[in-house]
């Protein structure tokens, strides 16, 4: 694919920059004939958080799962058949009534792809960041629709910890 | 479940699953990134990762496929 093909107008900086570096990269071979097409099709239709709602809609229904996705998540998720890069030390924590967890990486590209995909881009907001989560819990996940309950306390496990764990 | 890319786990922005390309480029250099990775550094995501965490501490404020972009061209230089 090539983003000048269908450009009448001219293009940004970011644009060129892009377009230099596809010349570049297809003038070493890097990038077979198809593979921008192919590599996007995948992305959009095969990775997404449809394999964590697999997972959790597992633990749902039966306990015993729900205790083996709780005590070792990484092999209960491989039960399903996902698992692989950045899910091969997948940490399973629950909401409950009196703890909710968030999420974050301190170093902003940590994400446990094989069961939510691709992070949304709030994920990656400055505001987003620990520093932000710990000073305020509360407001910050007031502020992403997701306001706990006046009686959970809050629980920030890191997603680079856990991966690495 | 196909064989996962080595892509995974870099920080792809989404809107409710949906990934979250704006324009062309976008996806473009997205995709380049993965070639680069498959076929320059025989699948490892390594040192794409640390040039983009490098891309983005550099300038917090960016968008983010731009610092993706800026993270691609310290790579491949």
């Amino acid at each position: 694919m090539s983003n000048s093909d269908h450009h009448t107008a001219p293009m940004s900086p970011v644009e060129q920059r892009v377009a230099a570096l596809e010349a570049l990269l297809t003038e070493r071979g890097l990038v077979p004939e198809g593979f921008i097409e192919e590599i996007t099709r995948r992305y959009e239709t095969e990775i997404g958080p449809m394999n964590g709602a697999k997972v959790v809609a597992r633990a749902w229904a039966d306990p015993e799962y729900k205790l083996r996705l709780l005590a070792d998540g990484t092999a209960a998720i491989a039960e399903l058949g996902f698992g692989g890069p950045e899910g091969d030390h997948l940490v399973v924590v629950e909401n409950t009534a009196a703890v909710h967890n968030v999420i974050v990486c301190t170093l902003c590209s940590c994400y446990p792809w094989p069961v939510l995909g691709l992070p949304p881009a709030w994920y990656k907001d400055p505001p987003y960041w620990p520093r932000w989560a710990a000073r305020c819990p509360r407001r910050w996940r007031s502020g992403y629709g997701t306001p706990p309950p006046r009686s959970a306390t809050s629980s920030c496990p890191s997603a680079r910890r856990a991966r690495r764990a | 479940m196909t064989t996962p890319l080595s892509l995974s786990g870099l920080d792809l922005p989404r809107r409710n699953g949906e990934l979250a390309f704006d324009a062309p480029w976008q996806s473009t250099v997205f995709a380049l990134a993965a070639a680069v990775i498959e076929n320059g550094f025989g699948g490892d995501p390594e040192p794409f990762r640390q040039q983009l965490i490098r891309a983005i501490a550099a300038e917090p404020g960016r968008p983010y496929w731009e610092s993706w972009t800026a993270a691609l061209e310290e790579l491949v230089p």
